[in-house]
């Protein structure tokens, strides 16, 4: 066999892109890929949807400078007042009494009530009202909680002397977009590795269905051996990949959002791909039928990525801080390793199935 | 009708029996055997400590010196890493530089000044490092002897509806001793009007106690603010929680006193502030009420439903595949009995799973309801995908593409659930209700559920329409497929003299035509609102004139690509006057069911200034004279009616001239729809 393999070596890798090339034929005769690139347009599109949703709740800024309004009373509301001047979007106006501020919120005249009190041994105590169930109520506990977090920085500032160790300064308050961190840790990461998953899926449904449709033994009547089948199709799915990878970080890149590190991602990424791919062969190799394969993959796929975003400098993770430019050598080992077991991983299972056969 | 459900229970038999056979007990042990390896990996992973859903870890480097208080900030931190400030450059090996740290004379830090490199990543790492030194901060205080100057500010958080007329509270617990126990006396009911005492009743008296609050929403007004006590006592001031007792008299409640009698402030523990439940504890602990965790368990509801539909499309793709549904269609069986019984099987499953989800997250009954419609459209998503794939490869993009449209189109409005009432349109708001415990009216169930089980019914027919020997085993692309399915929905229309124009039989085909154009309503609905939040994002500037585009092309391809598939299919006679006739056919429908669904109007989709943009034609009618009024009812007949007929006369020729007629229309729709949303801004 080996002899055979290595007399044949030019016409095994003509036959292996012959067979590629069949592959990539299909999928653009089924405009499948194109398919394909839509549903990740679309959930980058939503996802940044989603982003700008959960921001805009959280953010009052967002929602055209919501103030909120708070009524406050109680013996130590001028402190209170003193904390509402140093932040955005909260004013304090001072009642003479637990029950007129009450009225006021009752009569919509504030969002919200505060009652101040300091206690015998001099710690304040406040007693705070929000409107319950109403579309505000989550900005104005969000503006609120800033308020009573100033608060509680001046009076903790007033009694500095009581501590044993004083909390550190906080440096200035710089304007920061949420976005930022978003689309590099979670974004990026989920657009780098739809490919590798649909590439991994293609592979599943390509030999299952050669097993299925009985064509896998007319290709095995033709010059080719099984592992030069399972090279060209594993090739068609693996170069399909970086593509759609590259992309996205283009047009993230036009949009105004930088992607340093590219040539790293895209080896991580293809790296990635062959381990599905690999996965995907072996399954399609084990499973007795396509339904089952197909179980087997979702189930593999969900492990593998759970498994992913959870470790600690897990490829999400390496992606992410390539992607961010805060890349270091350890960054880089950890690109070489999934490049290196993923090599490992392929060649083992090709061998394998090459020993063994298809479907039994 | 007995003997169909016969019928149908036998197939469905035959389907299970099929199925079962299809994922045999190797399969399950090797997934189990998977599923094993996976958690004893995460396992040991958690055990040593190299697990964690960190996906920002490491991601800004901050250089700081080795012995600055801010280095502990640094690597507690798990976004931040640290570098030596000596070898850092900022910019290149470092976002933020933290320098001259200011000391005071006793040592201790007064001053710090940082320098962030000036990019947006600069600014991210500097916000990141502040929150670092606050959440450090937060650490050093809960270790502190003094419990009164470390959190100085004890925070009790309460929800008020400001629906009752006074909502005035009375303490409780005034007074009473250190003993804890016993509140819960208080709460008293009915004696309504004096609130404000209660706030300071507690304090004073150095006695622990803690009062608890009956919040008594229902009789007779004594809910009452409250909180209390701890507050006065020794120390122990936070933990007043307050029992909500809606129903009746006013028992009072709760109390809570725990930790009244107790000395020693310790840092509350605050709990059940997932769904915005009323809080207690230090102003760092106050968590804004956010459905969160009810949206998690939502999505916990969708996931086993791409399983279903993987499943699902195999089987009936294999129908398909080497003719092998063949028998099935000779026997007596209709298509209708077949596919009821092949998909109710699945049906039962996703109510079996979703009935076990719902009582293990601790959902009723509605939110079974609410799921079911949202599996139906699941399944006949898939079942329309499997009938038009042409192969297993074909059938995952689609049922891929089906997962993701219709998981975002359940889960992100659903995001908003206390937001806006827009949220409604999809079924798992009704879940996000029934897990915080909130009542749904019926109309909103109705609402949210019917959409969805009528968009659900019209695929299932689309579907069906090509479920046929001669359909079922050819190989064509989706595209054409699509024609084939609307072509059998549609009957004849013969060029005929003007005499025939009123024609019953004629007439029927063209009821059909209005019919079909109808039935492709609540899916053009559903179109416009993903474009809506697919843009939602972008500026207004750009938003507007978009969505105006994308909006009149949904339309104006809803309207006319029935036409199209008639014409193709022989189905009409290909003349001016019967292009025409269809046109303005399928512009009746479309406007009758577009009227029929102003009920967007009341749910005030409209009032987001994109949805008028969407659906300007539809709502917005009010406050204008009768005649505009009307005028503006019927002005989107006549630019339905002439639009659509344009497009008929392209579909009638052939792909080209649709295609050319189809941009004009659309140009005429959106410039209409421009028109609109001018006036009305």
């Amino acid at each position: 066999m080996g002899d055979a393999e290595r007399r044949g070596g030019t016409a095994g890798r003509s036959s292996r892109l012959t067979i590629a090339g069949r592959e990539l034929a299909g999928l653009s005769a089924e405009k499948t890929i194109l398919l394909a690139v839509a549903i990740q347009l679309f959930i980058a599109a939503f996802s940044s949807f989603l982003v700008v949703g959960l921001v805009s709740m959280y953010d009052p800024g967002a929602l055209g400078g919501a103030e909120v309004e708070v009524a406050g009373a109680g013996d130590a509301v001028s402190d209170l007042e003193r904390a509402a001047s140093e932040v955005d979007g909260a004013s304090v106006t001072r009642y003479e009494d637990a029950g007129a501020a009450r009225l006021a919120f009752e009569r919509n005249a504030a969002d919200a009530v505060v009652v101040a009190d300091r206690n015998h041994e001099g710690r304040i105590v406040a007693r705070v009202t929000a409107p319950d169930a109403t579309v505000e109520t989550t900005v104005i506990v969000v503006q609120l909680r800033e308020l009573l977090r100033t608060y509680e920085l001046n009076e903790r500032a007033d009694r500095t002397a009581y501590l044993t160790e004083s909390p550190l300064p906080l440096p200035e308050r710089t304007g920061s977009s949420p976005y930022f961190t978003f689309t590099y840790t979670v974004l990026i990461p989920v657009l780098v590795f739809l490919p590798v998953f649909i590439s991994g899926s293609l592979v599943v449904d390509s030999i299952t269905e050669e097993i299925d449709e009985g064509t896998l033994e007319l290709l095995r009547v033709a010059p080719v051996t099984l592992g030069e089948i399972i090279d060209g199709k594993a090739l068609a799915a693996v170069a399909i990949a970086p593509g759609q990878a590259l992309l996205w970080l283009l047009l993230l890149r036009a949009n105004g959002t930088p992607v340093a590190n590219v040539p790293s991602i895209l080896a991580l990424m293809t790296a990635l791909t062959t381990l599905v791919v690999a996965l995907a062969v072996a399954i399609s190799a084990l499973a007795p039928d396509r339904r089952a394969a197909q179980f087997l993959y979702s189930i593999g796929v969900l492990v593998l990525f759970g498994g992913a975003t959870a470790m600690a400098g897990g490829p999400a993770n390496a992606v992410a801080r390539l992607a961010i430019d805060s890349a270091d050598a350890r960054t880089t080992a950890l690109v070489v390793a999934y490049v290196a077991i993923a090599a490992v991983a392929y060649a083992g299972v090709r061998r394998l199935v090459a020993a063994n056969g298809f479907g039994d | 009708m007995i003997d169909r459900l016969g019928r149908v229970l036998r197939v469905a038999r035959w389907e299970v029996a099929r199925a079962g056979g299809g994922v045999d007990r190797r399969t399950l042990l090797a997934a189990l055997a998977l599923l094993l390896v996976a958690g004893a990996v995460l396992g040991g992973g958690l055990a040593v400590g190299a697990v964690g859903l960190d996906v920002d870890r490491d991601v800004y480097r901050v250089a700081v010196d080795g012995d600055s208080p801010y280095a502990d900030a640094v690597d507690e931190a798990p976004a931040l890493t640290p570098v030596p400030v000596g070898s850092a450059t900022l910019g290149e090996t470092a976002d933020l530089v933290v320098l001259d740290v200011g000391r005071g004379e006793s040592g201790a830090v007064e001053t710090v000044a940082v320098r962030a490199s000036d990019t947006r990543k600069g600014e991210a790492a500097a916000a990141e490092f502040r929150e670092a030194v606050e959440a450090h901060n937060e650490r050093l205080m809960a270790d502190e002897e003094n419990a009164t100057a470390a959190f100085p500010v004890a925070v009790t958080l309460r929800y008020v509806g400001r629906t009752s007329a006074l909502d005035d509270g009375s303490t409780l617990g005034e007074a009473s001793d250190g003993s804890g126990g016993d509140d819960g006396s208080d709460g008293d009911d009915g004696s309504g009007g004096d609130d404000g005492s209660d706030g300071r009743g507690g304090s004073g008296d150095g006695s622990g106690s803690d009062g608890t609050d009956g919040d008594d929403d229902a009789g007779g007004g004594t809910g009452d603010a409250a909180l209390d006590g701890g507050a006065s006592g020794d120390g122990s001031g936070s933990d007043g929680t307050d029992g909500d007792d809606d129903a009746g008299g006013g028992t009072g409640d709760a109390a809570l006193d725990g930790g009244a009698s107790g000395d020693g402030f310790a840092v509350p523990s605050v709990g059940g502030g997932t769904f915005g439940a009323d809080t207690a504890g230090s102003p760092g602990s106050i968590s804004p009420p956010f459905p969160f965790v009810s949206l998690l368990l939502a999505f916990v509801f969708l996931v086993p439903m791409n399983f279903l539909i993987q499943a699902y499309g195999s089987s009936v793709l294999d129908e398909r595949t080497n003719r092998r549904g063949e028998p099935l269609l000779v026997t007596p069986l209709s298509p209708v009995d077949i596919v009821a019984g092949k998909t109710l099987p699945y049906v039962a499953a996703a109510l079996l799973v979703t009935t076990v989800i719902a009582v293990a997250v601790g959902g009723g009954a509605l939110s079974v309801i609410a799921v079911l419609p949202v599996a139906l459209t699941f399944l006949a998503a898939t079942f329309v995908g499997a009938m038009f794939a042409r192969s297993f490869k074909e059938l995952t993009f689609v049922t891929v593409g089906v997962s993701v449209l219709l998981t975002t189109y359940a889960f992100v409005p659903a995001v908003f659930t206390n937001v806006t009432p827009v949220a409604l349109v999809s079924p798992l708001t009704l879940v996000v209700f029934d897990l915080q415990g909130e009542a749904v009216s019926v109309g909103e169930a109705l609402f949210s559920t019917g959409p969805m089980a009528l968009g659900a019914a019209l695929l299932f027919g689309l579907g069906l329409g090509v479920y046929r020997e001669e359909d079922m085993f050819t190989q064509k692309p989706v595209t054409r497929k699509l024609l084939d399915a609307l072509a059998v929905r549609l009957s004849a229309v013969d060029d005929a003299g003007l005499a025939d124009l009123a024609d019953r039989r004629r007439l029927r085909a063209l009821g059909s035509v209005a019919f079909l154009t109808a039935c492709a309503i609540p899916f053009v609905f559903v179109v416009e609102l993903l474009a809506v939040a697919t843009l939602f994002a972008l500026p207004v500037t750009v938003s507007v004139p978009v969505l105006l585009v994308t909006i009149a092309f949904v339309e104006e391809v809803a309207k006319s690509v029935g036409l199209y598939a008639g014409f193709e299919r022989g189905v009409f006679a290909r003349t001016d006057r019967v292009a025409v006739a269809v046109g303005l056919a399928s512009a009746v429908g479309f406007f009758l069911a577009e009227k029929a669904t102003a009920v967007v109007q009341a749910v005030g989709l409209t009032e987001l200034y994109v949805g008028r943009a969407a659906f300007g034609s539809v709502a917005g009618v009010d406050g204008l004279s009768p005649v505009a009024a009307a005028a503006l009812l019927f002005a989107p007949l006549l630019l339905h009616g002439f639009a659509t007929t344009v497009a008929a006369v392209g579909a009638s020729r052939d792909r080209t001239a649709y295609a050319l007629t189809l941009a004009l229309a659309t140009l005429l729709h959106a410039a209409y729809n421009f028109g609109v949303v001018s006036v009305h801004g």
